[in-house]
C-alpha cells in the first residue's frame, strides 16, 4: 500500500462500506429485477466485514482530512454497535419484505449507505462533516420509510419524516452558521478553544440551542419527537426496527462528541437543555405509551422514553455518564432488535398484524415466543437481573454521582410508570384468552430473537466486559 | 423414653397429616392411636419413676436460641409436676384418639382430624416439659394453634369458624400479657431459664420496676402479667368467653383440649412458676379472687344452659376456677390434684355427652332429649359416674380433690380466701344442681326427641372402652392419689417441683379444719341433687314456674351475664367501626385514593391528554418543534440578558 | 481604488461581450429568418404544459423524475467549476477527490440508466 494511502487507513471501514454498497448496487442493477435474498445476505456480509475492519484497527485516536474526521475508541465502540444494529435489522427484514412483495436489492443498498452515514456521524469532528454524515444517514432513512410505495401509511411516514427532517436540518444548519459566525471556525477543537479564551455569548448559545434541537430531532427527544409515533407505525416494520436501533446510536455518538469536544466551556448551558429534553422524553415515553393499541406505536413511545433515560447520562456530563450512555445504547439496541423480532413474528395467513390485542394468550400457542417477549419487555422495564436493569443502573448512578439526584429519582419513577404498559402486554400474553394462532416463526427471526434474548437474559454474567469496554471508549473523549 | 413420649405424637401428626390421604381414614386413626397409646403407657412408667421412685431428669434436645444475653435451649424438664401432666395429657389423649376412631367414623377428613389431634398432643407435651419460658410459650402457642384448627375443624360451618377465630383472638389477649410477662422476666432476671429465675427470685422481693410509667412491685407485676396469659388459656372470668363457643368443635376435641388438657395449661403454668408466685402475695390474692369469681360465675351460667356440651363447658370453666383458688391460697398441690382428677371425670363427661349426641344423631339440645337411660344404659351409667365424681360424691375422685380445695380456702384465713370459701361452697351447690339437671333432663322423663325418626343406639365398643377407663379414673384416682398429692407423701412425691414458702403450712391447716367445713361440700352436693331432683323429676313444672317468676335473673344467667354482649359493645363494635373507617377512609380513600388508584387515574388522564396532542398533521408537529425551540431560546435569552443587565 | 477597479476590468469586458452576443442572436432572426407565424408558434412556451390553464391540473410524474435527475448533474457542474479553478492548489488529493466524486456520480447514472429512468416510456 502506498504511504500516501496508508495514512487514510483509519477511515478504511467507511470507504470499504461505501464502495461495497456501490458494488452491490451495480450487482443488483445488472443482475436483473428479480426478487432475491442474495443482495441482502451480501449486505450482511459486508457489514460483518466492515465490523472486522473496525475491530482490526489499533486503539488510539487519529484525525483525518484536516481534523474533519476523528477515529478513536469511542467512535469504534459506537461503530460496532451501529454495524451490529444494522446487520441484525437487515436479517429481520427478509421475510417481511418478501411478504410485502418489496424484496428488492435497493433495500440493503440504501441501508448500507445509511450505515456509512451513521459511522461518519460517530467520527464527525467538525460541523461540516457532522452535517454531511447526518444528511447521508437521514436521506437514506427517508427513502427506507417510504419503501413500501403502495402503502399509504408507508408513504405518509416517509413524507412526514422527510418534511420534518428537512425542518430539523434547517435548524441544525442555522445553528451551525451561528456558531461559525461567533467563533470563526468549524472544527470542534477550534470552537472549544475559542470558547475557552473568549467565553460564551448569547449568539453562540443560540447557535448551540439550534444545533441541539436538530440533533434532538434525530434522537426523537421531546419536544422534537412528534414524528416518531407516526413514522414508526407507518414505516415497514423492518425499517422501524432499523430506525429504532442504529440511527439512535449514531445520533447519540454525534451528540456526545459535539457537546464534550466542542462545547465543554458552556457545559452548564447545554446540560440544562439536555436535562429539559430528557425529562420531557422520560415523562412522555412513560405516559403516552399507556394509551397505545398498536405495538409499533407503543415501541415509538418506548424508544422516546429510552432516549430520555440515556440522555440522563449525558446530562451528568462525566466520563461515568458517557460510559452509562454507551452501555445503555448497547443494551437498548439488543432489546429493541429482539422485541422487533417478536413483532415481526406476529404474522397470520392474511399478513402481519400490529395490534397489541392480537398477542392475547400467546403463551398458550407459542410459549417460547411469549417467554422471550416477556423477558425483553421486563428488561425494557428495567427489572433485574435482565440487561435493561444494568442499562438504567449505570446512567442513574452517573447522574447521582454528578449530583443530579432528582433526575435519577424522576427516571426511576417514570420507569415505574412505563412498567405499566410492558406488564399490560405480558398480562395479555399470559392471562387472556388466546386470539388466533400466529404463523410459525421464520428461522431468521428465531436466530435474531435467540441472540438478543440470550444477551438480555444473561448479560449480568459478563456485564463487566461491556463496562470495561465502555469505560475505555468513554475515556478517549475526556 | 422421655423423648419418645414427647415426639411420638409429632411423628403421628406428620404421618397422618402428610400421608393421610394416601393411607386412608382408618389406618391414620389406628397409627396415631397406637403411637399415643404407647406414649400413654410410657407416661405411666415415667410417672412411676419420677413420682414414686424420685428420679428427676433433664434431657437436652438441642441448642435453640442464642442471641446476646438471651439463651434458650430446648430440653425436657422432667419432675413430678411434669410427670403428672404427662400422665394426664397422654392418657386422655390416647383415649380420645381411640374414641375418635368411632366418633369420627362418618367424617370425610379423618386423617386431618387425627393429625391435628396428635399435633395438639405434641404441643401440649412441649408445654409441660418446658425448661424455660420460651419453650413454654412455644408449646403454649402450639396448643393455641391446634385448638384453633380443631374448633374450626368443620370449616364449612360459619359458626365453627367464628368460634375458632374468637378462641384465637381472646387467647391473643391473654398471650399478650404472657409475652409481656416473659419480656419483663428477661428484663429483670436477664434469663428465661426456670432454674436461674427461681434461684434469683428471692433477691427481688420488695423491689420495684418501672411499668407503664409507674413504679410497681417487681414480682407482683410480673406474676400478674403472666397470670393474664393463664387467664386467657384457662378461660378465667373476663377471658372465658371463647370456651363455650369452642364447643363448635367435634366432641372429642372438647374432651381433650377444652376440658382435660389445654385449658389447664394456665393452672400448670402457675404451679410451675410457684417459686415466683409464692413470693408475690398480692398476685396470689388476685389469682384467688379471679378463680372464685370464675367458679361461681360459670356455675350460675351453667344452670341456665340447654346445650349439653355448653353445660359441661361452663362446668369446666367453674372447676378451673376451683383450681386457681387452690393456687391462689398457696395450695399448689391441691390445685394440681384437682387438675389430675378433673381430667378424668370431665373427659368422661364430655365423651359421654359425645356418646349421647352420637346416639341422637347430632342432637345437642337437652330440651330435645329425655328418657335415654333405657336406650343407652351403658352411657347413662358412665355419665352418672362422671357426675358423681364431679359433684364430689364421697370417695369418688372429686370428693377428695374438690373438698380439699374448699378446705384450703377456708384454712387460708385471709379476707379474699374467706370470700372464696363461701363462693366455692355456693358453686359446689350449683355444680351439683346443674350436673344432676343434665342427667335428669337427658336420661329421665319422657323422650322429647322425634321417636319415629330417631332411634337412640348404644355407641360402638371402640367408643365405650375409653369411657370405661376414664370412669375407673373418675372413681379411683382421688382415693389413690390423695396421699401423694396432698397427704403424707407430699414431700416425697413433689420434691420441690412445687415451691412453698417456709411459712406456708396451708395443707396442714386444712387437715385440721372444723368438721362443718369438712362436711359442708357434701351437704351442698346433696342439696344440689335434691333441688335438681325436685325440679325435674318430682315436680317437672318447677323450672317453668321459676323461670317465669325470676325472669330477669334467668335471662341474665341464660345470656351468660351479658358478657359477650358487653364485649360486643365495648370492644367488637368500636373496633369494627374503627376498622371500617380505616378501611373505607384510611385505606380506601386516602391510601388507595392518593396512592395506587389516584396515581393510576392521573396517569391515564395524562396519557389521554398527551395522546391527543398527536394529531397526525405535519404542521402541528412542526409547530410543536418550533414552540420547543422558541421556549429554549427564550429561556437562554432571559438568562443571558439578565446577566448582562446585572452589570449595570 | 483604481487598482481595485482595474481588477474588475475583465469582468466588464466579459459583460460587454456577453451582452453583444446575446443581442446579436436576438436581432439576427428578425433580419434573416423566414416568418410564417401560426397559433402554435406564437403561443408562449412552457416545458410540457399548456401555458394558460388551471393551476391545479394533473401532470405526468415523469417530469419530476427527469428534473430531479437533471438537478444532480446540474449541481455536479457547480462543484466542478471551483475545483477546476483551484486545481493547482488542490493537488493530487484534490484530483482524486473529484475523481471519486465523479465515480460515485457515474455509479448513480449507471443505476438510473439501467433502471430505465431515462426512458420516457
Amino acid at each position: 500500500m502506498p504511504p500516501a494511502l496508508a495514512i487514510y487507513a483509519p477511515i478504511f471501514p467507511e470507504i470499504f462500506l461505501a464502495l461495497a454498497a456501490m458494488a452491490l448496487l451495480m450487482y443488483g442493477v445488472f443482475g436483473g429485477d428479480r426478487e432475491s435474498e442474495v443482495p441482502g445476505w451480501l449486505a450482511v456480509l459486508i457489514l460483518a466485514a466492515t465490523g472486522a475492519l473496525v475491530l482490526m484497527q489499533a486503539p488510539g485516536a487519529v484525525q483525518l482530512f484536516d481534523g474533519a474526521v476523528i477515529v478513536d475508541d469511542f467512535a469504534r465502540f459506537m461503530k460496532l454497535l451501529i454495524l451490529g444494529g444494522s446487520g441484525f435489522a437487515l436479517i429481520l427484514s427478509f421475510d417481511y419484505l418478501r411478504d410485502a412483495k418489496i424484496l428488492k436489492f435497493e433495500f440493503p443498498v440504501i441501508a448500507l449507505l445509511s450505515t456509512v452515514g451513521m459511522m461518519l456521524m460517530a467520527s464527525a469532528n467538525n460541523l461540516i462533516s457532522l452535517y454531511m454524515a447526518l444528511e447521508l444517514q437521514s436521506l437514506a432513512l427517508y427513502v427506507l420509510c417510504a419503501f413500501r410505495r403502495d402503502s399509504v401509511l408507508s408513504a405518509e411516514a416517509g413524507l412526514k419524516y422527510f418534511v420534518l427532517g428537512a425542518l430539523s436540518s434547517g435548524l441544525l444548519l442555522y445553528g451551525c452558521s451561528l456558531v461559525y459566525g461567533f467563533t470563526g471556525t468549524m472544527s470542534f477543537a477550534g470552537i472549544a478553544s475559542v470558547l475557552q479564551t473568549s467565553g460564551s455569548n448569547i449568539g453562540l448559545v443560540f447557535g448551540l440551542v439550534f444545533i441541539l434541537c436538530g440533533v434532538a430531532f434525530k434522537l426523537s427527544a421531546v419536544p422534537f419527537h412528534m414524528w416518531t409515533p407516526d413514522v414508526y407505525q407507518g414505516a415497514p416494520t423492518p425499517v422501524t426496527a432499523f430506525l429504532a436501533a442504529a440511527p439512535k446510536v449514531a445520533a447519540f455518538a454525534m451528540l456526545i462528541r459535539l457537546v464534550e469536544d466542542a462545547f465543554p466551556a458552556v457545559a452548564t448551558d447545554w446540560k440544562q437543555i439536555v436535562i429539559a429534553v430528557s425529562v420531557g422524553s422520560m415523562l412522555l415515553g412513560a405516559f403516552a405509551a399507556i394509551g397505545q393499541t398498536n405495538i409499533k406505536r407503543l415501541m415509538a413511545y418506548s424508544s422516546i422514553g429510552h432516549v430520555g433515560y440515556a440522555l440522563v447520562g449525558i446530562a451528568a456530563g462525566t466520563p461515568e455518564g458517557v460510559k452509562g450512555v454507551m452501555i445503555y445504547l448497547a443494551i437498548y439496541v439488543v432489546m429493541t432488535l429482539g422485541t422487533f423480532a417478536c413483532i415481526l413474528a406476529m404474522r397470520r395467513k392474511g399478513g402481519h398484524v400490529e395490534d397489541i390485542a392480537e398477542l392475547s394468550g400467546l403463551s398458550r400457542h407459542q410459549p417460547m415466543l411469549a417467554f422471550m417477549l416477556a423477558m425483553l419487555l421486563f428488561s425494557m422495564a428495567g427489572i433485574p437481573p435482565l440487561a435493561g436493569f444494568f442499562a438504567k443502573y449505570f446512567v442513574f448512578t452517573a447522574a447521582i454521582q454528578a449530583g443530579l439526584f432528582w433526575l435519577a429519582v424522576l427516571g426511576v419513577l417514570t420507569s415505574v410508570v412505563s412498567t405499566f404498559y410492558y406488564l399490560a402486554i405480558i398480562s395479555k400474553m399470559y392471562f387472556q384468552e388466546p386470539a388466533a394462532n400466529f404463523e410459525p416463526m421464520p428461522g431468521k427471526l428465531r436466530f435474531v430473537l435467540a441472540v438478543t434474548g440470550v444477551i438480555t437474559l444473561f448479560l449480568f454474567i459478563p456485564i463487566n466486559l461491556l463496562v470495561t469496554a465502555a469505560e475505555a471508549a468513554a475515556r478517549s473523549l475526556f | 423414653m422421655y423423648s419418645a413420649i414427647v415426639f411420638l405424637p409429632l411423628i403421628g401428626a406428620l404421618i397422618a397429616g402428610l400421608f393421610g390421604r394416601w393411607l386412608g381414614a382408618r389406618p391414620a386413626g389406628l397409627i396415631t392411636s397406637a403411637l399415643l397409646t404407647t406414649g400413654a403407657v410410657l407416661s405411666w412408667v415415667a410417672f412411676y419413676r419420677v413420682g414414686l421412685s424420685g428420679e428427676d431428669a433433664r434431657i437436652p434436645i438441642m441448642e435453640w436460641v442464642r442471641s446476646g444475653e438471651l439463651q434458650a435451649n430446648w430440653s425436657l424438664r422432667i419432675d413430678t409436676l411434669t410427670a403428672v401432666m404427662l400422665v394426664v395429657v397422654n392418657t386422655v389423649s390416647a383415649l380420645v384418639h381411640i374414641y375418635s376412631i368411632g366418633y369420627m367414623s362418618h367424617d370425610d377428613s379423618q386423617p386431618r382430624f387425627f393429625a391435628y389431634l396428635s399435633l395438639f398432643t405434641f404441643a401440649m407435651l412441649m408445654l409441660v416439659t418446658a425448661d424455660n419460658l420460651l419453650q413454654l410459650f412455644m408449646g403454649w402457642e402450639g396448643v393455641g394453634l391446634a385448638s384453633y384448627l380443631l374448633i374450626g375443624f368443620w370449616y364449612h360451618k360459619p359458626s365453627a369458624n367464628a368460634a375458632a377465630i374468637k378462641a384465637f383472638v381472646v387467647n391473643r389477649v391473654g398471650d399478650f400479657g404472657f409475652a409481656l410477662g416473659i419480656f419483663g422476666v428477661f428484663t429483670v432476671f436477664g434469663t428465661i431459664s426456670f432454674d436461674a429465675i427461681f434461684a434469683s427470685a428471692p433477691d427481688h422481693v420488695g423491689k420495684t420496676m418501672e411499668f407503664l410509667g409507674y413504679q410497681l412491685d417487681t414480682l407482683t407485676t410480673l406474676c400478674l402479667l403472666l397470670f393474664v396469659g393463664a387467664m386467657g388459656k384457662s378461660a378465667q372470668f373476663l377471658l372465658h368467653t371463647w370456651l363455650p363457643d369452642a364447643m363448635e368443635g367435634p366432641t372429642p376435641v372438647s374432651a381433650l383440649i377444652h376440658a382435660a388438657t389445654m385449658v389447664t395449661a394456665g393452672v400448670f403454668m402457675v404451679a410451675r412458676l410457684s417459686p415466683l408466685f409464692e413470693l408475690a402475695p398480692v398476685a396470689l390474692q388476685v389469682v384467688t379472687g379471679i378463680g372464685a369469681l370464675t367458679a361461681i360465675f360459670a356455675a350460675t351460667v351453667g344452670i341456665a344452659q340447654n346445650d349439653i356440651k355448653r353445660v359441661i363447658a361452663y362446668s369446666t370453666c367453674s372447676q378451673l376456677g376451683y383450681m386457681f383458688v387452690a393456687m391462689g391460697v398457696g395450695a399448689y398441690s391441691a390445685g394440681m390434684f384437682h387438675l389430675f382428677t378433673h381430667a378424668f371425670f370431665k373427659a368422661l363427661l364430655f365423651l359421654g355427652a359425645g356418646s349421647v349426641i352420637h346416639a341422637l344423631h347430632d342432637e345437642q339440645d337437652l330440651r330435645n332429649m329425655g328418657g335415654l337411660r333405657k336406650s343407652i344404659p351403658l352411657t347413662f351409667a358412665l355419665m352418672v359416674i362422671g357426675t358423681l365424681a364431679l359433684t364430689g360424691f364421697p370417695f369418688t375422685a372429686g370428693y377428695f380433690s374438690k373438698d380439699t380445695i374448699i378446705e384450703v380456702a377456708y384454712a387460708r384465713e385471709t379476707e379474699v380466701a374467706n370470700w372464696a370459701f363461701w363462693l366455692l361452697l355456693a358453686a359446689a351447690f350449683l355444680t351439683s344442681a346443674y350436673s344432676w339437671r343434665l342427667i335428669f333432663m337427658a336420661f329421665f322423663g319422657k323422650p322429647r326427641y322425634d321417636e319415629h325418626h330417631v332411634h337412640p343406639h348404644e355407641s360402638p365398643w371402640v367408643m365405650l372402652v375409653p369411657l370405661f377407663v376414664l370412669a375407673a379414673g373418675a372413681l379411683f384416682a382421688g382415693y389413690l392419689g390423695k396421699d401423694y398429692f396432698v397427704g403424707e407423701d407430699y414431700a416425697h412425691f413433689w420434691r420441690g417441683a412445687l415451691f412453698t414458702g417456709p411459712d406456708n403450712h396451708i395443707l396442714e391447716h386444712a387437715h385440721h379444719s372444723p368438721a362443718w367445713v369438712v362436711w359442708s361440700p357434701t351437704v351442698m352436693m346433696v342439696a344440689g341433687f335434691v333441688v335438681a331432683w325436685f325440679s325435674y323429676i318430682a315436680v317437672p313444672s318447677t323450672p317453668a314456674v321459676l323461670i317465669k317468676t325470676f325472669k330477669p335473673i334467668h335471662a341474665f344467667l341464660y345470656n351468660k351475664w351479658y358478657i359477650d354482649e358487653l364485649y360486643d359493645l365495648i370492644f367488637v363494635r368500636p373496633y369494627i367501626w374503627l376498622s371500617r373507617q380505616l378501611w373505607k377512609i384510611g385505606d380506601g380513600r386516602i391510601i388507595d385514593g392518593l396512592g395506587p388508584d389516584g396515581i393510576s387515574a392521573r396517569v391515564i388522564d395524562v396519557t389521554n391528554r398527551v395522546v391527543r396532542l398527536q394529531t397526525g398533521f405535519v404542521y402541528h408537529y412542526a409547530f410543536v418543534m418550533l414552540i420547543g425551540i422558541a421556549l429554549i431560546v427564550s429561556y437562554f435569552a432571559y438568562v443571558y440578558w439578565a446577566q448582562f443587565w446585572k452589570g449595570y | 481604488m483604481n487598482l481595485l477597479l482595474a481588477d474588475y476590468l475583465p469582468l466588464v469586458i466579459f459583460f460587454g461581450v456577453a451582452m453583444f452576443i446575446g443581442l446579436a442572436l436576438l436581432a439576427a432572426p428578425f433580419l434573416i429568418a423566414p416568418n410564417h407565424p401560426d397559433s402554435e408558434k406564437v403561443s408562449a412556451y412552457e416545458c410540457g404544459f399548456p401555458a394558460f390553464d388551471d393551476a391545479r391540473m394533473k401532470f405526468d410524474i415523469r417530469f419530476y423524475l427527469v428534473s430531479i435527475l437533471f438537478i444532480i448533474f446540474d449541481l455536479e457542474v457547480a462543484f466542478l467549476f471551483p475545483w477546476a479553478i483551484s486545481f493547482k492548489e488542490a493537488g493530487l488529493f484534490g484530483f482524486w477527490s473529484m475523481m471519486g466524486f465523479l465515480g460515485v456520480l457515474t455509479i448513480g447514472f449507471v443505476y438510473e440508466w439501467r433502471k430505465g429512468a431515462l426512458e420516457w416510456d
